[in-house]
């Protein structure tokens, strides 16, 4: 490991962080993982520490993930849905933040649907703040966690093609493993729909496909995204089936892959749309150590931004 | 007082290397090498546990087994220190129930580190029996905590900081003592 240090106080979006800050967050996870390898699956990092679970959207996976790895770092949690908090009441972000931090909390975890709102609560409270995914902007941490997977698994992340395959414009995922990936010095190839996939993305540096074995020949990597029903009714595709037929992967797309393309996807799955079954839980698939490996991440980055909020 | 004073030279290093390997072999020899571990603590008791290692090899023809410790996820002091400490790798590749532990360190000061280690060792399993061995041992201890084995005992002024340099890290051997408020804002602010 290098002499890089750690200096955020926030995790915001993948784009704020460089190549080496990316890549202490991976060092760190490392270390994490082997935590809940032990018998005591547990460390006093945070003890002391109070975090808020702020998910103004609705959210499972990421929630429950980022509350066990607080619960393994022994921080004390709280639990707030937008349903049960103020917010309702007409209460804004802002001041919903500040009370949260009047009891003296040292981390905010949120989940927003609005792209940036972390950005303003990040500069004016003291708090560290994490972003659990807004809008269709950032998901920093599901970009780090599927950054550290292929690390694992292939040792390195510079030079390797990825396809990330589906819904890249509404999708935050998208965007936030693109950037964490050209910043590693991936090569990166964006598919689905043109709908969905407007040529607008090539300024990120990525290559924009609108068919599937263009985009996934010869690649690495080929990460599937869910395909949201109610985009079919915006009309931004005919049918599921139409998209299942030219961007799901299945037995008969899957042979332009290499016999050693690793098979991501975020979740939730819609098996036999973006992905079929036999792929999905085949031995190229590594959508399970996806969720594992998440846990590990998030306990790195919430150790890291705990080091440096400052009270 | 210069920025950098060495206070004992390679020759001195090994000396005090043999010292604490002597101390360990004479009180365990029974229990080698199947009940006995030696656990490094990072950064530099990593490299004076491998040392003890090969001393008791060479003296004994027994080869304890090497594990290694970052106790960074078990400090007092997130968020108060300056800087964070950078994570390193934690590989305790054997059952440490009943196990004989002699934790290594270079120098014992505080006592904070060794206070994070034993609550880390514990994590991993329960060892029948816990020893501490240091190179240095400088007072200014601030925890209940004495080190079984020591190489040598140094009396430094409270302002100043004990800093081990060993080949394997740094090129030589050599104890020096360094301005302490100086490293304090630093990531190595240890012990």
């Amino acid at each position: 490991m290098g002499k890089f240090t750690w200096t955020k106080k926030d995790l915001l979006s993948i784009y704020d962080l460089n190549a080496e800050e990316i890549c202490c967050i991976l060092d760190t996870a490392e270390e994490f993982k082997k935590v809940s390898q032990r018998n005591v699956k547990k460390v006093p990092a945070l003890r002391g520490k109070t975090v808020v679970n702020f998910f103004v959207e609705p959210s499972t996976r990421t929630r429950m993930s980022f509350e066990l790895a607080e619960q393994r770092l022994s921080a004390d949690i709280i639990n707030i849905s937008a349903s049960l908090s103020s917010l309702q009441k007409g209460e804004t972000l802002l001041d919903t933040a500040r009370n949260i931090e009047a009891l003296q909390a040292d981390l905010i975890v949120m989940r927003h649907s609005a792209a940036g709102a972390h950005v303003p609560l990040a500069d004016k409270i003291k708090c560290g703040v994490l972003n659990a995914g807004d809008g269709a902007h950032s998901h920093p941490t599901q970009a780090l966690l599927d950054t550290f997977t292929i690390r694992e698994k292939k040792g390195k992340i510079k030079g390797l093609k990825v396809a990330i395959v589906g819904d890249i414009l509404h999708s935050r995922v998208a965007r936030s493993d693109a950037w964490a990936l050209l910043k590693l010095g991936a090569e990166v190839r964006l598919a689905g729909p043109s709908t969905l996939v407007p040529r607008e993305f090539e300024k990120m540096g990525v290559k924009v496909c609108h068919n599937l074995k263009e985009a996934i020949k010869g690649v690495d990597v080929v990460n599937l995204l869910r395909i949201q029903h109610e985009r079919q009714k915006a009309g931004f595709f005919p049918s599921t089936g139409e998209y299942s037929k030219f961007f799901g992967l299945n037995e008969e797309t899957c042979k332009y892959l290499k016999p050693d393309t690793m098979i991501m996807h975020p979740g939730p799955i819609n098996r036999g749309i973006e992905l079929d079954s036999s792929l999905a839980d085949g031995s190229r698939s590594v959508i399970l150590e996806q969720v594992t490996n998440g846990l590990a991440v998030r306990m790195a980055v919430l150790f890291l931004v705990a080091g440096c909020v400052k009270k | 007082m210069p920025a950098k004073k060495e206070v004992c030279d390679a020759d001195g290093v090994k000396a005090a290397v043999e010292k604490v390997a002597d101390g360990i072999i004479s009180e365990f020899l029974d229990a080698f090498p199947e009940d006995f571990v030696v656990i490094g603590i990072h950064q530099q008791g990593v490299p004076l546990a491998r040392r003890l290692i090969d001393f008791i090899k060479n003296k004994t023809g027994y080869v304890p087994e090497l594990g290694m410790l970052d106790i960074s996820m078990y400090r007092d002091d997130i968020g108060v220190r300056q800087d964070l400490p950078q994570i390193s790798e934690t590989l305790i590749p054997f059952d440490m129930n009943d196990k004989i532990v002699i934790l290594v360190d270079d120098v014992l000061s505080s006592g904070r580190t060794i206070r994070a280690a034993l609550d880390a060792v514990t994590d991993y399993g329960r060892p029948g029996l816990i020893r501490l061995a240091v190179l240095v041992n400088r007072g200014s201890h601030e925890f209940p905590i004495g080190a079984d084995y020591t190489g040598m005992t140094l009396a430094v002024p409270a302002e100043r900081k004990v800093v081990v340099e060993f080949e394997e890290t740094e090129g030589h051997d050599r104890v020096c003592t360094i301005d302490w408020k100086k490293k304090r804002r630093s990531a190595k602010e240890d012990d």
